[in-house]
């Protein structure tokens, strides 16, 4: 009952949440200075009558919240009429908008974006879990030895290393031998099978190299620390004198244990996949959602950020529940409160 | 099994990436730096070149972007063959009444467009009656002033225009001919929907083939193009996000050439250093400008009307070091908004105002401004001290070049403290013009008009280009005239005359004429052009071909 009236609250958390962000993502790009129709109209002799035009291809010429002229009016559906209710109700049919640069439907640009975003991500997380989370628990069985402190210290230097200065002296190393940049040799399509997608395979080792080291780093620390202090837990010192095998202590005793952060963790790092690779498709010349960011930020063009931030949003509320939603059922301590 | 399954996906893993970096494709790269890879027999030659922004869509209609790779595609009436240097495109030459209103062009016989339909004067009629009609926004405004347009023949073409104009080549040179078969029959909502690769069809040397958004563009030698098939078969445009991948790409030999504007002044001696590496330095109309608020309803401070203010501010900024410091030397002082890579519109008989802080001291001490409480900033009659706002864009070296700026400027007694701020907030003090001094650049159209329009009264309102708030009746005279005198020469001195108003009044304070820097791989291409200040413009890359 306890458990049911967790989730509930969670979901329901959740929701709201993700009201609030659809509205406030609205405002954020309203509050902005500048007309936003100067942004899309580039030439400096174009008519009145064309730039009205442009006004209503974009829905500009309505107003902005609601139409107060037209409520004093008693015209209800009129004074509603308006960008906001627009939005919403483009968003209740996943229609996100046109791009101001490119005129393309951005939910259909964003789409095209976040597989290539995803291919990219899933091989620096599957990496960073696995290294991290293994390393991690040596470092903490033999805590205090030479090993402990090589992990560690190495740990905590990448962790350090700004990703995208790892990732240029990378670019750099391998320059000749691994491609500088982008996701295939031009001209090799999906289509090619076989070719394009270890073509696609050369193009990823730097930046998965370059995710992966620094996520493992945080993995280490983060497992290193967690599995210490179950370690010390009466527990252990009763499964040690039960005589069971070093395997099965940390197994069976502390691993199970001190995944409780580590769910975190991973939830988190799914859910900041889309916005947490920026800095390395940036670097790497990476055609995905990040580098979709950069540039629409480059060119102030708002419904393509507006549709990211949406989409950055939704991601990590979503990890998030997951998370708490995955806790209740990992943790037999979590229920009511 | 249980037991091994940390085991078994680290060996995954490792096997994994193992298999990715042994089983790729072999590389096409050179494995040795700073060498071609080998010619094959029969292969298409592929010009790479590397760009940090392909454009935002194929429809010429509206996008804003590489104007370079466009104009591949399509071909105008004239063609700028280097910077302010006009050469017939599809006119082969064109000649114009007494009275300059009636113009006529003798329009190339035999050429086709991509899809094989003819391009008659005719086409070129509808292109261009197409593009008023429709207010296409690229281009139509450059047509401003054409009243009539028809075909007499297959190869005569008459424009009458409402009145002379005196940059009638300028204004041809940026309207693109499209093909009837592909945009006649759209309405004006579908035309700015196309999204389709036809969109790309013109008669230019090269055919759009393949665009993947945030990766590549393949364009494709023109077999049919009415110069000839250019030397380079394939030219490949490459997408990278920074400047600094596309500069590691050409060292490595991944691409061939780098795009205008892509490489960081930083890089220019790894790039020299680097073998088989050519850098071309070359004029651009690109000026960087400190514009001093000339609008009557602004917010500056009365003194800075004053012009022994101004022409202190002039005397107290060190245009060598900017050049030195900003561009690592690869821009030339300024002096006149019309910069010299535009030939002969640039007034080159102003001489410049020295960097010489004792002078601009001097000036200020003689108009009455004098440092009356000892705090090192001087005070006008009133006692109110010379402290302006002096405002730029968030950036490394904007912040540099604003130091210097505000350093010079203390050294007559002037307070500047420079202050840096986002793009956005920067363009919002414009509506009501409240700033004192802002630092910026931009680049200019081949020819003087547009620079000089930008300082008239009608474009200080909503909507208009007006950065300074500058409005002067007698500029705005000469603005006028120059509009419709159709002799270069009696042009010319208009324009002169122009610039060396502005340089008096000084709404601008013209810093740095700044180069374009480009490279490319001179163990595989040689002879690009360098006129017009681009590489890879129709005209640069038309007699450049590989080496054999």
């Amino acid at each position: 009952m306890k458990r049911r009236n967790y989730v509930l609250r969670k979901v329901v958390f959740a929701f709201f949440t993700l009201l609030a962000v659809l509205v406030f993502n609205f405002f954020l790009f309203r509050v902005l200075p500048g007309d936003p129709v100067r942004l899309i109209i580039h030439s400096p002799r174009m008519t009145r009558e064309a730039q009205e035009r442009i006004r209503i291809q974009f829905g500009l010429d309505r107003p902005v919240w609601f139409d107060a002229e037209a409520l004093r009016e008693g015209d209800l559906a009129r004074a509603v009429d308006t960008q906001f209710t627009a939005y919403v109700r483009n968003l209740l049919r996943g229609n996100l908008g046109i791009s101001f640069a490119s005129r393309r439907d951005v939910s259909d640009m964003l789409v095209e974006r976040a597989w290539r975003t995803v291919v990219l991500v899933l091989g620096g997380d599957v990496i960073a879990i696995v290294f991290g989370m293994a390393l991690g628990l040596i470092a903490a069985w033999r805590r205090g030895t030479r090993l402990d402190t090589t992990i560690l210290l190495a740990a905590l230097f990448s962790w350090a290393l700004p990703t995208f200065f790892l990732g240029i002296i990378l670019l750099i190393l391998a320059r000749g031998h691994l491609p500088v940049g982008g996701m295939a040799t031009p001209g090799l399509k999906p289509e090619d099978g076989l070719t394009y997608w270890l073509d696609v395979g050369k193009h990823l080792i730097l930046p998965t190299l370059t995710m992966g080291i620094v996520y493992t780093s945080e993995y280490i620390l983060i497992m290193r620390s967690g599995v210490m202090e179950v370690l010390a837990e009466d527990y252990i010192l009763t499964a040690k004198a039960k005589g069971l095998s070093t395997l099965r202590v940390l197994r069976d005793h502390a691993l199970k244990n001190a995944m409780l952060p580590m769910v975190t963790m991973i939830a988190l790092t799914f859910g900041y996949t889309v916005g947490g690779a920026i800095q390395v498709e940036t670097v790497f010349s990476w055609p995905g959602l990040g580098r979709l960011m950069y540039e629409a930020v480059e060119k102030r063009d708002y419904p393509v950020l507006q549709g990211i931030f949406l989409l950055l949003a939704v991601s990590v509320i979503l990890a998030n529940l997951l998370a708490d939603l995955l806790y209740a059922v990992l943790d037999p301590r979590v229920k009511g409160n | 099994m249980k037991k091994s399954w940390l085991y078994v996906s680290l060996a995954l893993v490792v096997i994994l990436a193992t298999l990715l970096a042994a089983c790729g494709p072999q590389p096409t790269t050179p494995t040795e730096e700073g060498t071609a890879p080998p010619p094959e027999e029969d292969e298409p030659v592929t010009l790479r070149v590397g760009t940090t922004y392909i454009w935002d869509t194929a429809n010429p209609t509206f996008g804003w972007y590489n104007y370079t790779l466009r104009y591949l595609l399509y071909d105008t009436l004239v063609e700028e063959a280097g910077i302010s240097d006009f050469v017939p495109g599809l006119a082969e030459e064109w000649e114009v009444s007494d009275d300059g209103l009636v113009w006529t062009f003798k329009i190339r016989e035999g050429v086709t467009f991509h899809d094989g339909t003819p391009c008659t004067a005719e086409d070129v009629a509808w292109s261009l009656n197409w593009t008023i009609e429709n207010e296409i926004e690229t281009f139509s405004f450059y047509l401003y002033n054409f009243q009539e347009v028809v075909a007499l023949d297959d190869t005569t073409l008459q424009v009458t225009l409402s009145e002379p104009v005196g940059n009638m080549e300028y204004l041809l040179m940026y309207v693109w001919i499209l093909p009837r078969s592909v945009w006649g029959e759209m309405s004006y909502d579908e035309i700015m929907e196309f999204e389709d690769m036809a969109a790309g069809i013109g008669t230019g040397p090269y055919k759009l083939v393949e665009w993947v958004e945030g990766e590549y563009l393949i364009i494709e030698a023109n077999e049919d193009y009415w110069r000839g098939a250019p030397a380079i078969d394939r030219i490949v445009w490459q997408e990278f996000a920074t400047e600094d991948a596309a500069v590691q790409a050409l060292i490595a030999g991944e691409i061939d050439a780098i795009a205008a504007d892509t490489i960081p002044t930083t890089a220019v001696q790894t790039l020299e250093a680097a073998a088989n590496i050519e850098v071309a330095v070359m004029e651009s109309t690109t000026i960087d400008e400190l514009i001093i608020n000339s609008h009557e309803n602004g917010t500056q401070p009365e003194s800075l009307w004053d012009p022994a203010v101004r022409l202190a501010i002039a005397y107290a900024i060190d245009k060598r070091q900017i050049v030195n410091v900003a561009y690592l030397g690869f821009a030339e002082p300024a002096t006149v908004i019309v910069p010299s890579s535009l030939g002969d519109w640039h007034n080159s008989d102003i001489e410049d105002i020295p960097f010489d802080p004792e002078a601009g001291a001097r000036v200020l001490e003689e108009a009455g401004y004098v440092d009356s409480d000892n705090d090192g900033i001087r005070e006008d009659a009133d006692g109110n001290p010379l402290e302006y706002r002096l405002y730029a864009t968030e950036g490394a070296s904007n912040a540099r070049i604003l130091e210097i700026i505000s350093d010079g400027l203390a050294q007559v007694g002037i307070s500047a403290p420079p202050t840096l701020m986002d793009e956005d907030s920067l363009i919002g003090l414009y509506p009501a013009f409240d700033f004192d001094m802002v630092y910026w650049g931009w680049g200019l159209d081949p020819d003087p008009d547009f620079a000089m329009l930008i300082f008239t009264c009608d474009q200080r309102e909503e909507g208009g280009w007006s950065d300074s708030g500058y409005c002067d009746e007698a500029f705005e005279e000469m603005y006028f005239e120059q509009a419709v005198t159709v002799d270069h020469e009696a042009r010319r001195q208009i324009i002169w005359e122009m610039q060396e108003k502005l340089f008096e009044d000084r709404p601008y304070i013209v810093l740095t004429y700044a180069n374009t820097i480009q490279a490319y791989r001179s163990d595989r291409f040689t002879d690009f052009g360098l006129e017009a200040g681009d590489i890879l413009w129709k005209a640069s890359i038309l007699p450049a071909h590989a080496v054999e």
